[in-house]
């Protein structure tokens, strides 16, 4: 274990020397514009706005930002060479490669912690004039009060912290797959192409094989159930993580389904690092 | 008797060309022996498979054929590197961490505890005069001082053997002879080094036996004293020796039915010369 954990913050402080965590600034632009172009909206629409925004912006970020670390990990390092010096130590190559994906982990929690906290000091700040505005519109009074509660309803509800671990989850999954991808791949250019491609595919295949189901208004036969579990491994159901739209609109969402999209993730993490482990372990280095 | 260092029995390596039906034999059916405590050299031109032996020994790649021990571990299991430090040709470190940490990083891979780790740091930058440079980053570093972190990480852990390829390439010579000096203490401290490299005479000067290597295959291996010495002829060298007693000796050795077959003023190498002139020496 002590391995794992070395091989995975030197990967973090890799990253982080790489100076990966300037893109928050970008975030933090998105955050603050968003807030001053919705500022003229009605209050509801402009808490949702920002969520959307925010949370969107969340998604993507962190979708780019592990799979483009996870992509340049294994080829960088045979380029290098650093990868030799590493496996002539008593290191095996599932240590070596959990390590890396802990350490991309690692990388991706620290990423979405700072945008949470930019997202959601951007929220209270946009909730702080609402209240300000309400309450001189308002007044003292029940009626103030009233309008106020409104207000914090809208801004912010509990839903929103199971929404970026949603998020999360996709991006780990994303990061596993990449991973993956790289125990065999030679270029990481072509890992990234791949990994778009799939996470593309993720979005939109389950919605094409529901309109297939129903537009052939049959069962399928066992050779097609066959192909369509096989695609479902191959391509991750990224359907099943837009439950965070739901809660954006403010949709109740029950717990159990968040649950179920976290063992789904995990899932997915454990069958590709799996499949990853196969491929880097009979490379040739 | 004490296990063998490292025992390579009837290995092969086969790389199959991608898309085509070719493969190319790296290492056909190689067996040697390094015994603990020897410095062995490993010779061939460029291509020979040196570097695909040492990369089977250290476990980084598997053989087609045949089977690899370290002091009889199967080098294919993890566990067998515990006792292997090993130097790449042209090593490359992570670039962001500075010479302590890189020390520190692989000590940590090693098992070693802080405390240990912290020591152990030190102590090997001391070894190889890095003392100095500990806290800039490695990207800073030139090609000498790359090598020298190279063989301290290499010896972290306290290794019983040591695998350097090509330790002195594009060192200058002051370095060259520091790095060649280390490798003589090992040597005193009983660890075994398996050594590849160009420098015929620096392993000449080092070594106590090598194999040389040609097209994957081993064609000559031996005490480096048997493989080089002419066993017909003997080397006398004197000093403050007249012309007359040099004009003696000839006619003695006429007439005892041996040949002279030279006679020279010996002279220094040119690394010495050059290390004189520099102060490299000093």
């Amino acid at each position: 274990m002590s391995r794992i954990t070395a091989i995975a913050s030197n990967t973090l402080l890799e990253l982080v020397r790489q100076k990966v965590f300037y893109f928050m600034l970008l975030f933090a632009a998105i955050a603050i514009g968003v807030a001053f172009v919705a500022s003229g909206m009605p209050f509801a629409e402009q808490f949702q706005v920002l969520k959307d925004a925010a949370l969107g912006a969340t998604s993507i970020f962190s979708f780019l930002l592990v799979t483009l670390a996870t992509a340049m990990i294994l080829p960088k390092e045979i380029e290098d060479r650093t990868l030799y010096t590493v496996l002539a130590k008593p290191v095996s190559r599932l240590e070596y490669l959990l390590g890396k994906l802990l350490g991309v982990y690692l990388l991706l929690f620290v990423a979405m912690l700072l945008m949470s906290v930019l997202f959601f000091v951007a929220l209270f700040a946009r909730e702080q004039l609402v209240i300000a505005a309400t309450l001189k519109d308002y007044g003292p009074g029940p009626d103030g009060e009233a309008a106020v509660a409104a207000v914090k309803a809208a801004a912010f509800n509990w839903n929103l912290v199971p929404a970026i671990l949603i998020i999360f989850t996709k991006s780990a999954v994303c990061a596993a797959l990449t991973l993956m991808l790289s125990s065999f791949a030679t270029s990481w250019i072509f890992t990234v192409m791949i990994s778009v491609v799939i996470y593309i595919i993720g979005h939109v295949q389950p919605i094409a094989r529901e309109a297939w189901l129903a537009q052939s208004g049959v069962n399928p036969s066992s050779v097609m159930k066959l192909f369509l579990g096989f695609t479902s491994l191959v391509f991750p159901d990224f359907q099943l993580f837009n439950i965070v739209d739901e809660i954006v609109v403010g949709n109740a969402v029950p717990g159990w389904m968040f649950g179920q999209v976290f063992a789904l993730g995990l899932g997915y993490v454990f069958i590709y690092t799996l499949v990853g482990y196969i491929f880097f372990s009979n490379r040739e280095l | 008797m004490s296990e063998p260092a490292i025992s390579i029995q009837h290995v092969t390596k086969v790389f199959p060309i991608p898309f085509k039906r070719e493969r190319v034999v790296a290492v056909d059916d190689l067996s040697l022996t390094v015994e603990p405590g020897q410095v062995y050299g490993l010779l061939g031109p460029n291509g020979s498979g040196k570097s695909t032996t040492m990369k089977i020994v250290l476990g980084l790649v598997t053989p087609t054929a045949g089977k690899t021990e370290i002091f009889g571990c199967d080098s294919t299991r993890v566990a067998s590197r515990e006792q292997v430090g090993f130097l790449p040709e042209n090593p490359y470190f992570y670039k962001f961490l500075t010479g302590f940490e890189t020390l520190q990083f692989f000590g940590k891979l090693c098992g070693l505890r802080a405390k240990k780790r912290d020591e152990r740091a030190r102590e090997l930058l001391a070894l190889v005069g890095l003392e100095g440079a500990a806290d800039r980053r490695i990207g800073g570093y030139s090609k000498g001082m790359l090598q020298r972190i190279g063989l301290a990480q290499a010896l972290v852990q306290e290794p019983r053997l040591l695998v350097l390829d090509e330790p002195t390439a594009g060192v200058d010579p002051a370095g060259s002879r520091e790095i060649r000096d280390l490798i003589l203490g090992f040597k005193a401290r009983g660890i075994t080094v398996l050594l590849c490299s160009h420098l015929l005479e620096q392993v000449q000067e080092i070594c106590d036996r090598v194999g040389i290597l040609h097209r994957g295959k081993l064609i000559s291996e031996g005490r480096l004293t048997d493989l080089i010495s002419i066993e017909n002829q003997t080397e006398l060298i004197l000093e403050n020796a007249s012309p007359e007693l040099l004009a003696e000796i000839a006619a003695t050795t006429a007439a005892s039915g041996a040949r002279l077959v030279g006679q020279r003023k010996p002279q220094q190498n040119l690394e010495r010369y050059f290390l004189d002139v520099t102060g490299g020496n000093q």
